[in-house]
């Protein structure tokens, strides 16, 4: 089933992404090419756009892909009606030779993407599954859009891409008009709008295919290549991949404007959609032409491990130093002139994102979740993977004699069950002391900013929040653990202080609140953040109020939480209170000097990035 | 088997922008959806149920899984687009369930497990997304919607095709549907991307008119002592609506859109600075609807204002922590501004 698509040349502005899409086409050896961009901006239009006018197929790999489809499988019919073992190809042997598009491809499960990855590196898709062993070529151009706002993308699979663009809306009013216009017209009678476009894109897959045949006679002088391998060790890029990709890129270019030779030009240009998303680390434009210094190269190939901590770290690395969001208005402008080693999309994004979905990303045994992949279970095994089973059987149906009615025989050693992954946030509970000390202001409102901040991406991380403060006689939940900003708006909008100090109510009351919590979620990962100067002087029930607020912080302990406590104990004389506090919680224990929502804010994302369950 | 009686559409009090949007919607399902915020019990989806009765009845093909339009090829199902004839029955639109506990594998369609053991063989059982190709998609709380199952539904509507690779199954229909959320904002938001997918936002709130009140609990009443006798009594307006919409749906492939106005639509957007183009297409495709609605063929001032108040605000770039409000007042005085009539 396909449905009309979008003329690919009816598509009003984007040229850029237009172009890296033609040059693929092109010269499909520079390997495909990441859009980045808003929401809207014809991104997935233009790609799908592509078949018609490249001649060659746009296999698209649907984010909910489970691997026996990606790489292939045993056939099952033929196993079953014939006992043969035959290969059932997948979605890689479709793509061989042709375009490979993934919509979203940072929202692509871990499991998938590393397939993809080795695919893509390796040129081959070997199976041996299900007791099937095939090999075969896939060589395909790695066609990815994604919108940075929902996350970053995995490093390993970034550079697999050969080119980088970003794609942003139009600001001309003239061009905006014209897309609207077009898109009416379009809508109101597809039929016809492709036949007004077929000249036209007649004359664009023409124009490739001349292209793609000029290819090989295309000449590249000496000090081309020269200026190539020095623009891309000036940019830090590592390997030699983004010398050849340079080197396919500019001749494309060349090829496409109808020129024999590969000029300076060629290179620059292409230099530009090459170098983006290679370079390194996300230092500025100056550090990386100036010095060419060393870069941190360890991360290359180790893509094995589910969650990608190095990910992590590195973000943590830049994490308050340069560019806050706001800044990022000023970036994009900057990057629409001649920055060619700018990628604003992407260096936001990986900054910004303190892991995004990844740190959160789990296999799971819930049932619910996305499947993704299959094994042999240990144990009793209730999320059956039918397919995977039932080519476990069929290897063995020569032995066997189905029941009557039934096609094939199932035993329970041939069951598989499936593995799902999930994404899942953290929740992170405050439990903030609201009570006499002149300090409490201070610290409710910290704890209002750090809210503030955590929540307002809350919306890609998955994080959700919540608030417990103690205060009088007894504790109260502010803000019962929420992912929305609105209701935390205006459940923090009044926050009273005063009174004595009840922390162990505190405490007890934050130990329910994510008691009841797990029941809900049990995938959530749990922090609780104590924000006190640990001066208690009101018991629980007894007479102990310090005593008791340590056995509170005890079971806190035993239960599966991270946890902290952030001291604000700020007068001459320390009583060390909150530091006990903290010795028996097991918690992170780190004195603040300054109450501000930023120290917070800051404080419990390191702490959260750094303990990763 | 009866339908199952609902509370009638036009006996719903108040709620304008809502009901509006939800009715511009059935005129033309392109408009992309409805996402209704508000607080519990303000009739959100009572109203979406209600639509059942006022929808017009439109050419489907007979026992097709996909309830595919016989007369559009470009968007039929493999099986139907192969054919030359088709059986054809008249079909109200419906409305189909998505709740929030359903697992992918519902939602998109997966092997049929029955054939698959008794013959060995690989087939595709459609999911909720096949149902739902050509009606409405009606996802309540759907900010509590799992990620994975929202990315797929995502990825459907922007593509109105479901393109499945799971589970050994490989298989691609149509998947054409309105697309209706409901949500109560305090319970988490919806991310932004998915957001930007849905034509229309409809914020409601619950009336604060003493009048009103009276009028909702009176009709409430009403209906729950002899539902019977309430729906007749308001069969006349219902039936007046339905011939309304249907009329419209008629009148919009007529209703045309001036340049001028096109570009008072790019220039709202840019002047917000809105991500994306969405927004001026919906815009512009929202009035031309509502236009259609009011029985005229070319979009007027107050075609512009209602879009732009159904479409602009969820598109804002958000800042955390302010109201995200859209100054509707200066993009009405920018539309007044230009005598676009």
């Amino acid at each position: 089933m396909n449905g009309y698509t979008f003329p690919f040349t009816a598509v009003a502005g984007q040229d850029r992404v237009k172009l890296a899409l033609i040059l693929n086409a092109i010269d499909p050896a520079i390997g495909g090419v990441l859009i980045s961009g808003e929401k809207g901006t014809a991104k997935s239009t233009l790609v799908r756009g592509l078949a018609s006018a490249s001649g060659k197929r746009v296999t698209e790999l649907p984010l909910n892909v489970t691997e026996d489809r990606l790489v292939g499988t045993l056939d099952l019919s033929c196993a079953v009606k014939d006992g043969e073992r035959h290969f059932e190809s997948g979605l890689l042997y479709e793509a061989d030779g042709n375009f490979l598009y993934v919509d979203e491809v940072n929202l692509l499960s871990a499991h998938i993407s590393n397939i993809l990855t080795e695919a893509v590196s390796t040129g081959e898709n070997i199976v041996q599954r299900d007791g099937i062993s095939y090999r075969h070529p896939c060589r395909f151009a790695l066609v990815g859009t994604m919108n940075p706002e929902e996350g970053s993308l995995r490093p390993q699979l970034l550079d697999r891409f050969g080119l980088f663009v970003n794609a942003r809306s139009e600001t001309d009013i003239e061009v905006r008009t014209e897309i609207i216009r077009r898109r009416l017209e379009y809508e109101n009678d597809p039929t016809m709008f492709l036949r007004k476009c077929r000249d036209k894109e007649e004359a664009l897959a023409e124009r490739i295919s001349a292209a793609s045949e000029r290819l090989d006679d295309i000449s590249v002088p000496d000090g081309i290549v020269q200026l190539i391998a020095l623009t891309a060790s000036r940019s830090c890029c590592e390997g030699n991949r983004c010398e050849l990709i340079l080197a396919e890129t500019a001749r494309a270019l060349c090829a496409w404007r109808g020129g024999t030779e590969v000029n300076a030009d060629d290179v620059s240009e292409a230099a530009k959609f090459v170098l983006p998303h290679r370079m390194r680390n996300d230092t500025s434009v100056e550090v990386s032409e100036s010095s060419g210094s060393s870069q941190d190269t360890s991360d290359e190939e180790n893509y094995d491990n589910e969650r990608s901590e190095n990910d992590i770290s590195e973000n943590e690395q830049t994490g308050s130093s340069t560019d806050k969001p706001e800044n990022r208005q000023d970036n994009t402008e900057s990057a629409g002139r001649e920055l060619p080693l700018s990628a604003d999309g992407i260096k936001t994004d990986k900054k910004k994102n303190g892991g995004s979905g990844k740190r959160s990303r789990c296999v799971t045994n819930e049932l619910t979740g996305r499947y993704v992949r299959s094994r042999i279970p240990t144990g009793k095994c209730c999320d059956i993977a039918l397919i995977p089973t039932l080519c476990g059987a069929a290897l063995h149906q020569q032995q066997r004699t189905p029941l009557e009615g039934m096609s094939i025989a199932v035993r329970s050693s041939d069951l598989r069950c499936k593995i799902r992954e999930k994404h899942t946030g953290a929740t992170i509970l405050f439990v903030v002391d609201a009570s006499g000390s002149m300090g409490a202001k201070r610290r409710m409102r910290a704890v209002k900013g750090a809210v503030r901040g955590l929540l307002s991406e809350a919306y890609r991380k998955r994080d959700r929040v919540g608030v417990v403060a103690f205060r009088g006689e007894d504790a109260q939940v502010l803000l019962s653990i929420t992912s929305s900003p609105e209701l935390a708006r205006r459940c923090m909008d009044e926050l009273p202080t005063g009174g004595k100090t009840p922390l162990a109510a505190g405490i007890a009351a934050a130990g329910e609140l994510l008691r009841a919590e797990r029941i809900r979620m049990p995938d959530a990962l749990q922090y609780l953040i104590l924000i006190s100067d640990g001066k208690a002087n009101v018991p629980l029930d007894g007479t102990d109020p310090f005593g008791d607020a340590l056995s509170a912080a005890e079971r806190i302990g035993a239960a599966p939480i991270g946890t902290m406590v952030l001291d604000t104990e700020n007068s001459y004389i320390r009583f060390g209170f909150a530091k006990k506090i903290a010795e028996r919680m097991g918690a992170e224990y780190i004195r603040l000097d300054e109450v501000t929502g930023s120290a917070v804010e800051e404080n419990v994302l390191g702490f959260v990035g750094k303990n990763i369950v | 088997m009866k339908q199952k009686a609902y509370f009638p559409f036009t006996a719903i009090v108040g709620q304008e922008k809502m009901k509006r949007a939800l009715i511009l919607n059935l005129i033309n399902p392109a408009l992309g959806g409805v996402l209704i915020k508000g607080e519990k019990g303000t009739a959100k989806s009572t109203a979406v149920r209600a639509l059942t009765q006022v929808m017009p009845e439109r050419r489907e093909v007979r026992d097709c899984q996909f309830s595919c339009d016989p007369d559009d090829k470009s968007c039929q199902c493999d099986d139907c687009r192969e054919k030359e004839e088709h059986e054809i029955v008249m079909r109200r639109m419906r409305v189909v369930d998505l709740p929030v506990s359903a697992t992918e594998d519902r939602v998109v369609g997966t092997l049929d497990i029955e054939k698959a053991l008794t013959t060995g063989e690989k087939h595709f059982e459609p999911g909720i997304l096949a149902e739902a190709n050509r009606n409405i998609l009606y996802i309540d709380e759907i900010n509590l919607l799992d990620d994975h199952v929202v990315d797929v539904i995502l990825d459907s509507a922007a593509m109105g095709v479901n393109n499945v690779e799971r589970e050994g199954v490989s298989f691609s229909h149509p998947a054409r549907f309105v697309l209706v959320g409901t949500m109560n904002p305090e319970e988490g938001d919806l991310r932004p991307q998915l957001l930007d997918r849905f034509g229309l936002v409809a914020d409601i709130r619950g009336e604060t008119d003493i009048e009103m009140r009276t009028e909702v609990v009176k009709r409430c009443l009403e209906y729950e002592s002899d539902p019977d006798k309430f729906l007749e009594k308001w069969q006349p307006e219902q039936d007046k609506l339905c011939r309304r919409i249907s009329k419209a749906h008629e009148l919009l492939g007529k209703v045309t859109c001036s340049d001028d106005i096109l570009r008072l639509a790019a220039e709202i957007s840019v002047s917000l600075g809105v991500d994306g183009h969405r927004a001026d297409i919906a815009m512009i495709k929202t009035a031309m609807t509502n236009a259609a609605y009011e029985g005229r063929i070319s979009v007027v001032n107050d075609d512009m204002k209602l879009a732009a108040e159904l479409v602009l605000p969820h598109r804002m770039r958000r800042k955390p922590f302010e109201e995200q409000r859209l100054d509707i007042d200066s993009v009405f005085e920018m539309i007044e501004s230009r005598d676009v009539t």
